[in-house]
Parts: structure tokens; C-alpha cells; sequence
């Protein structure tokens, strides 16, 4: 039995491990040099010593397991911190068994150590990283069909710790359809090829929550046979929602610039490299199999035109002096010219140095264009608008001039200035302005657009200035009322002409009339005259008798006379009409009618008629002496003549000045004319309507004749038995 | 053809009332003759007439060219003068005017039958007797 001993204790010095036995009193009885290099630093002999002398901070369990262990059967293995007396600890594994001396006599302990400490800390590191990364791990051992999950991948499951899962529940997390499918083709390759996979994948968590994962997984083969499959299980929801939203912003901004055109491109400035989105190829008219990707490429393209100007942006933007904010043209493959519009921005790395640009790249042709046609539209605008021969001015809302062109300044005789120092109330004739002011109105109500109408300004110098204004109304791009435009057509000239016109047309009127008159007269009231004589001297011819031959030769005297008298009353007018006009003088009115006055003061006197003449010394008209003597005493007489004898004469004249004319108002107080049966042939010949023996019907036809040789005219009102007024119009001196 | 009752002249020219006057009494036109001087003295004459009952000329030969109230006004006037029976009377107009205007106006007044031009002479006044 000794030798036995000795044989082991032997063997156990020469043994590459820590190992010692120990007595029953836990004695050394020896140990290997592995373990005396472990614990025995000073005392080199340990042999009878005690165990908890050579280990030191041996825990208090350790200790009870060693008591205890004498009884055991089977080897016990133990893992065990110990702190150093440095503080230091380190981690052993026990490997404790008994050693009998006899069939039933327990001799002692054998124990082994090992130093795991190394091992322990690598461990406890990755369960560190396991948590903080959120990856778990997993094994399948395919003999057995066993799965472990380690912590952390129960955790991303959301199960408890004590859960035991199997192949089948495992798959089952996945989320069902393409997620659970992908996973169960991924183990099936790795089963049957040993293809290892890494994806990520949806699951349901036990607590039914959505969640992406990393799953990666191996096979191990043996014998061409796969025994197990194990991998990492990882967390990445976080990530993965933020780059599918990473994902789903990108592509709603490529859909964006896709859609508004927009070219995207990145320069990257050392590198002499350019990159272009898909839109950028299109918009330069570039092959993308030609694009070489630099510089130049982009160079090419642009306008020689604009080449220079641009590149001495593209280094001022370089240069951080000023944005990339430009446009240039661009010429394709076709000829065709394009107008681009080019922002960028500048990429900076943590030094500040310059990286790369940025920008953005549009195409703005169209808008180029209108702009174009609007700038000639407006320079078209502008030059009739300089060189219009019709009057034109730009009116703000409130009836300023904003311009005025040559032509209205010419009819107004306003310089510009002046002009745009005036509103277009300041010019406009009172009695025109409101009927503008209302159309204007509704313009600026909104309810039109634009008005014509015919009105008068006063020229600089104070004449009348007709014109045909046609007023538009000019909106912004918002169609509110921005101003008006106004085309003043000068029609002084036309209107002038039309007036003499008129004047002419009148004259040849009244011309006519008098000729027809005359006609009339000589074909009546000559006519009856002749026809009486001819009657007259027929008779005479057979009229035997002596007595009827006295009476038909009165009669033919009677006739003859009266012949005389018309042919003489004829000559007046045809005096009156043919020699008046050139010898208009100025007469002093009040003088006039004084004089007339005074001449028939005896028949005034005689009829007892109260005469009241007031006129204003200063008061002159244009008019032949002769004629206005004639006339007036028709006047007098007249009133005189048909006076009523119910009532006291009474004859009142008064004259005013009217702008050019001279209006003489004659009233008397005596019977009156029916003017609504007599009006019409008041003033013609050989009318009369009262019966007196002196009418003769030829007063008021030649006063008539006498007062338009003199330019004037005159109208009547009157009311049977009360009275009439003569109203006469004279050419102001 | 045969004499009438009696005439009315309006005019006032008594040349012209004398020459017709001669000529009525050369073919015995009629049995009396109503003068007028002008158109209101007829209108009132003849307005008294009607009111008295007494039978109107059936013959009227009207002047167009009169003082006060000329032939035209006289026949606008005649039209009204109350409970008159128009009818019976035929106006001739007599006038030295041979101003068409006159005598298409004439041709406007249904109660016109015709237009005499003066002088008026004694087979003027036959042929005015044969017409009615």
C-alpha cells in the first residue's frame, strides 16, 4: 500500500498541472510544481502544512464543500474567486476528488487548479458587450434538437428566462409570411449547403411587439453531416425603422426632384469628381454613357457665352466670398438652348476645409422666355407709348400722372413736369368731370375694365381741349387694380371743324329757309297781286259798262300799289339779307334804345305806355345802326299796337351778358300772341293774328331778317291777354 | 247741273271777292253768298249758323293765306265746330299759291275736295257745280 502511495506521490510532483494531495486533516501531503507556483510565493515548504494556511481568503464555502467533500463519491468541481492580499483576485477552478488508502479507508483529497481567471474575464466581458449591444446568442444542436438562447436573446423575445424554446417555436417568432419564410429557406440552405446567413428580419415578440432583428447564423458540419447551427440574435429595431424612414424620405425627395425636374448634383472637389442624379442627364442633354463624371464635363455643356461668368462664380463660391447662386445657358447635343438655374452649397469636413459642393440644377427656359416676351412686350409698350401721336399718360388710383407721353403734353400745352405736378381733375372741365369721375368709379369697384368716353381739358393757355379718352385699367399679378392707362385722342381739331361745320350747315339752313320763304312769298303773295290784275284787266277788257269800268280800274290801281308794296318789302329783305354781313359795328345798346325811345315819345306819351329801359351803359353789341333802329321801333310799335286796353302800357327792357352773347329782354303787358297756334309763323311774312287794321304781317318778318343780318336771333314767349317777351341774342361787342 | 242754294267766300282780298262774285252772278251760281274776311270770322259765323239751325252753305271756297286765322287753321277749326254736319259741304280751296307744298297739303284734307287756282273764272265755277 506504501508503495502505491509513493508511486503517486511521485507522480503528482512531475505533474504539468496544479495538483496536490492532501491528509485527511487537509494537510499537504504534496503537491506539483504548477501549484507551488501558484500559491507559494515564500514558504517553499508546504508539505504538512495546512491547506487554508497555503490558499489564502479561501471563501468560507469553499471550505464547508472541502469538509464535506471526504463523504462525496464523485469529483467535485468548484469555481472560486479569491481575493489576493493585494486586492487583486483571480478566479480558480477546483477539481477536488478522494483518494482511499484501502478498499474503504479515504486517505485524503486530490485537488487540481486551475487559473481561470482569464477566462472568466473574457466571459464577463461578453456578457457585457452581449447587453450593451443588445446581441444575444443562440446554438441548435441538431442531434439532440436542443436550442439555446442566451440572455439577452430571450430578452429581445420577450421571454422569460426559464423559457425553453425549440426549433419550431423559434421560427415562429418570425413574423409570418415573408419573414418566416426567408428564415426557414435560410436554415434549409445552411442544413443542406452550409451556407451561413445574415439578414434582417421581422418578429413577434411574445408580448406581440413588432421588432427588426439581426439574425446570423452557421452550420457545423461533421462528417459531411450538419450537427449543430448556432449564431447571434441582435436588436436592431431602432436603426432599422430609422433608415426604412431614412429609406422613405430619400425616396420622397428623389420622387420630389424627379418630378419638379430638379437635377442634383455633388461635386466632390479634390477628387475631381462629379456625380448627377438621374434628372441632371435629361436636363443637360448628356448621354450618361458618355458622362465621364468630372469638371469638364459639366463645362462642356455650358454656353461660351457664360462660361467665363460662371466659373468666376464657381470659384468665388469655392473661395466662400459668395453662394453658388447663378444661372447660366446650356447648349445640347441639338443645338437647342436652355436656361439653368444653379444653387449649391458647400460641404466642409471637422477642419473646415472644403470637401465637396453640392447644388441644384433647374431648367428655367420657359420662364426665361416669358420673361423675354414680357420685356419686349413692356419696351413695345414703352416706345408707343413715347412715340404715340395719341395722347397716353399712366394714372395712379388716386388721378395722378405717373407718365405722360410728348403727345399730351403737346395738346395740353403743359410741359412734362408741370403736367406730373397736376392730377387729371386740375385739367378736366367741371362740367365734363363727374361724368369721368363716375366711369372711373367703376373701374375701381372692380366692375370693368375699361370706359371711352368724349370730354374736355383746358389747354395751359385756358382753351377748351377736346378729346376722346378711352381709359384701361391695368392689374397686378394678384389681379388687384394696379393703374389706369389712358389714350387721350386730341379731337379739338375735328370738333373745331365740325362746329364751323355746323356753323356752315346752319347758315345754309337759315339760307335755304329764307329762300324758300322768299320762294313762297314770291310765288303767293306776288302771285295773288298778278293774278288780281290779270282778273282785273280781263274784266276791263268786256266790262262794258262805265260805272263797273271806273270800279275795276280803282281796283287795278289798288292791285298795281300793292304789287309795288311787295316787290318794295321783298327788296328790304333781300337788302337786309345780301348786304348786312361786313358791316357789324359796335353800337352801344342802351344809347340805342334810348334814342328809339325818345323818337316815339310822343306816341308813348299819347297811349299813356309807363316804359322802364334798363341797360348797362357798358354794354355793347355788334349790329348795324339802321337795323337796330328798325327793330326796336318794331318793337315799340308793335307793343303799342296790340297793348290791351284793359290795363295801364307797360314796356320794361332790360339787357345781360351771357359769355360772347348780349340778351335784350323786351316786355310789355298787352294782349299776347297764341303761340301755340301762331308760333310757327310768328316771324314769317304777311302774318297776322290780331285784328287790327294796321297788322300787316311784315313787322316781325323783316326785324326777324333785320336781327340775323346781325348774327343774332331772336325767340318769343308770350300768354294771350297777359302779355309778350321778345328775347333778342346780340354778339357781344 | 243746277244752281245752289247758297256760297261762302273766305278770303281776304276784295279784289278776289270781287272778280269771284262777277263770275258767280255771270252763271247764276247761286241764290246768296256768305263773305268772310278771314278763317275766325268764318269759323264764328258758321259756328252761329249751326247753333241758329240754319242750313251751312253747300259750297265753300276758302282762301289758304289770311290774316289772323289762315285757310289751313280754318279747316283744322271747321272739324270741330259742334253738332256740324260736315257733309253737306264741300270746301274748295282758292289760292294764287302755286307752291306744290300747298297743294299736296291740300290733298290731305278728306274734307277738300279740290284746289282752285286763282284767278278764279266763271267756268272754274261750272264745272264745280257739275262735280256735286
Amino acid at each position: 500500500m506504501m508503495l502505491d502511495t509513493l508511486t503517486r506521490t511521485i507522480s503528482i510532483e512531475e505533474a504539468p498541472i496544479a495538483i496536490a494531495s492532501l491528509d485527511l486533516n487537509l494537510c499537504f501531503i504534496n503537491c506539483s510544481r504548477p501549484w507551488e507556483q501558484e500559491f507559494v510565493t515564500t514558504d517553499k515548504v508546504i508539505v504538512g502544512k495546512s491547506f487554508f494556511d497555503v490558499v489564502p481568503n479561501s471563501p468560507q464555502l469553499f471550505r464547508k464543500v472541502l469538509e464535506n467533500s471526504f463523504s462525496l463519491k464523485d469529483n467535485i468541481v468548484e469555481e472560486q474567486r479569491h481575493i489576493m492580499p493585494d486586492g487583486s483576485s483571480q478566479w480558480y477552478r477546483w477539481n477536488i476528488k478522494t483518494w482511499k488508502q484501502s478498499e474503504n479507508e479515504i486517505g485524503g483529497l486530490i485537488i487540481t487548479n486551475t487559473n481561470i481567471t482569464k477566462e472568466k474575464r473574457v466571459k464577463e466581458l461578453l456578457i457585457a458587450a452581449e447587453n450593451i449591444a443588445q446581441m444575444g446568442g443562440w446554438d441548435l444542436d441538431m442531434i439532440t434538437n436542443t436550442i439555446h438562447w442566451s440572455r439577452t436573446t430571450k430578452e429581445i423575445h420577450e421571454v422569460p428566462q426559464d423559457y425553453i424554446p425549440c426549433l419550431e417555436t423559434g421560427i415562429n417568432f418570425y413574423k409570418e409570411g415573408e419573414h418566416r419564410d426567408s428564415i426557414t429557406k435560410l436554415i434549409h440552405n445552411a442544413v443542406t449547403h452550409g451556407e451561413a446567413w445574415d439578414t434582417e428580419l421581422l418578429i413577434i415578440t411574445a408580448k406581440g411587439r413588432e421588432l427588426w432583428v439581426r439574425a446570423q447564423g452557421m452550420p457545423e458540419f461533421i462528417n459531411g453531416k450538419c450537427v449543430r447551427l448556432y449564431g447571434i440574435f441582435q436588436d436592431i429595431d431602432r436603426k432599422k425603422k430609422e433608415e426604412i424612414k431614412n429609406t422613405q424620405i430619400k425616396e420622397r425627395l428623389n420622387l420630389a426632384t424627379e418630378v419638379a425636374n430638379i437635377g442634383i448634383w455633388e461635386y466632390n472637389v479634390h477628387e475631381d469628381k462629379l456625380e448627377w442624379n438621374d434628372q441632371m442627364f435629361p436636363l443637360f442633354g448628356v448621354n450618361r454613357k458618355e458622362f465621364k463624371g468630372d469638371f469638364n464635363s459639366w463645362k462642356a455643356t455650358v454656353h461660351p457665352e457664360d462660361i467665363d461668368r460662371c466659373l468666376k462664380e464657381f470659384d468665388l463660391a469655392l473661395s466662400g466670398i459668395e453662394d453658388f447662386k447663378t444661372q447660366f445657358r446650356i447648349i445640347h447635343p441639338d443645338g437647342t438652348v436652355k436656361h439653368i438655374k444653379a444653387n449649391a452649397g458647400l460641404f466642409k469636413d471637422n477642419d473646415g476645409k472644403i470637401i465637396k459642393m453640392v447644388g441644384t440644377n433647374w431648367d428655367i427656359t420657359k420662364l426665361v422666355n416669358t420673361q423675354l416676351k414680357l420685356d419686349k412686350n413692356e419696351e413695345s409698350f414703352k416706345g408707343s407709348f413715347k412715340s404715340s401721336a395719341v395722347g397716353m399718360a399712366l394714372v395712379a388710383k388716386d388721378g395722378t400722372w405717373m407718365d405722360v407721353n410728348d403727345s399730351l403734353c403737346f395738346s395740353l400745352g403743359y410741359s412734362k413736369t408741370e403736367l406730373l405736378n397736376l392730377n387729371f381733375q386740375d385739367i378736366t372741365h367741371p362740367e365734363d368731370l363727374n361724368d369721368d369721375l363716375e366711369h372711373l368709379q367703376i373701374l375701381l369697384e372692380g366692375k370693368g375694365n375699361t370706359y371711352q368716353l368724349e370730354k374736355r381739358y383746358f389747354h395751359k393757355n385756358g382753351q377748351i381741349v377736346y378729346v376722346v379718352l378711352t381709359v384701361t385699367a391695368v392689374k397686378d399679378i394678384e389681379g388687384n387694380l394696379s393703374h389706369f392707362i389712358s389714350q387721350v385722342m386730341d379731337i379739338s381739331a375735328k370738333i373745331e371743324a365740325q362746329k364751323k361745320s355746323e356753323e356752315f350747315l346752319e347758315l345754309a339752313k337759315n339760307q335755304n329757309k329764307s329762300l324758300l320763304n322768299f320762294a313762297h312769298i314770291v310765288s303767293h303773295n306776288l302771285r295773288s297781286h298778278s293774278a288780281n290784275l290779270s282778273m282785273l284787266s280781263n274784266y276791263l277788257v268786256v266790262e262794258e259798262g262805265i260805272n263797273e269800268k271806273k270800279e275795276i280800274e280803282a281796283m287795278i290801281m289798288d292791285a298795281s300799289e300793292s304789287l309795288d308794296e311787295t316787290v318794295m318789302h321783298l327788296n328790304e329783305v333781300v337788302q337786309i339779307t345780301t348786304e348786312a354781313k361786313g358791316q357789324l359795328q359796335d353800337v352801344n345798346l342802351n344809347k340805342i334804345v334810348k334814342s328809339v325811345e325818345k323818337n316815339i315819345r310822343a306816341l308813348l306819351h299819347q297811349k299813356n305806355v309807363e316804359c322802364d329801359i334798363s341797360i348797362d351803359q357798358s354794354i355793347t353789341v355788334k349790329g348795324i345802326h339802321a337795323y337796330l333802329d328798325s327793330v326796336l321801333l318794331n318793337l315799340f310799335t308793335n307793343s303799342i299796337k296790340y297793348s290791351s286796353l284793359h290795363r295801364t302800357p307797360k314796356i320794361s327792357i332790360d339787357a345781360t351778358k351771357v359769355g360772347k352773347d348780349i340778351i335784350l329782354n323786351f316786355k310789355d303787358n298787352g294782349l299776347g300772341i297764341n303761340l301755340e297756334r301762331h308760333g310757327k309763323k310768328l316771324f314769317g311774312m304777311y302774318k297776322t293774328f290780331h285784328k287790327h287794321e294796321d297788322a300787316k304781317g311784315i313787322g316781325l318778318f323783316i326785324t326777324k331778317n333785320q336781327i340775323e343780318a346781325m348774327n343774332g336771333k331772336i325767340e318769343v314767349e308770350s300768354a294771350v291777354d297777359q302779355g309778350t317777351l321778345f328775347r333778342i341774342t346780340f354778339v357781344a361787342a | 247741273m243746277g244752281k245752289i242754294e247758297s256760297s261762302c267766300i273766305i278770303d281776304d282780298d276784295p279784289i278776289a271777292i270781287y272778280g269771284i262774285k262777277k263770275s258767280m252772278k255771270e252763271i247764276d251760281f247761286c241764290d246768296t253768298v256768305i263773305i268772310y274776311k278771314n278763317g275766325q270770322d268764318a269759323i264764328d259765323g258758321l259756328n252761329t249758323m249751326v247753333e241758329d239751325g240754319i242750313k251751312l252753305p253747300s259750297i265753300i271756297l276758302l282762301d289758304l293765306n289770311m290774316p289772323i286765322m289762315d285757310g289751313w287753321e280754318f279747316l283744322d277749326d271747321f272739324l270741330k265746330i259742334p253738332n256740324c254736319n260736315t257733309k253737306q259741304v264741300t270746301i274748295y280751296i282758292i289760292s294764287s299759291s302755286i307752291d306744290p307744298r300747298d297743294i299736296i297739303k291740300a290733298k290731305d284734307y278728306s274734307l277738300v275736295s279740290n284746289y282752285i287756282l286763282k284767278p278764279i273764272k266763271s267756268v272754274d265755277l261750272v264745272k264745280l257745280l257739275s262735280d256735286i
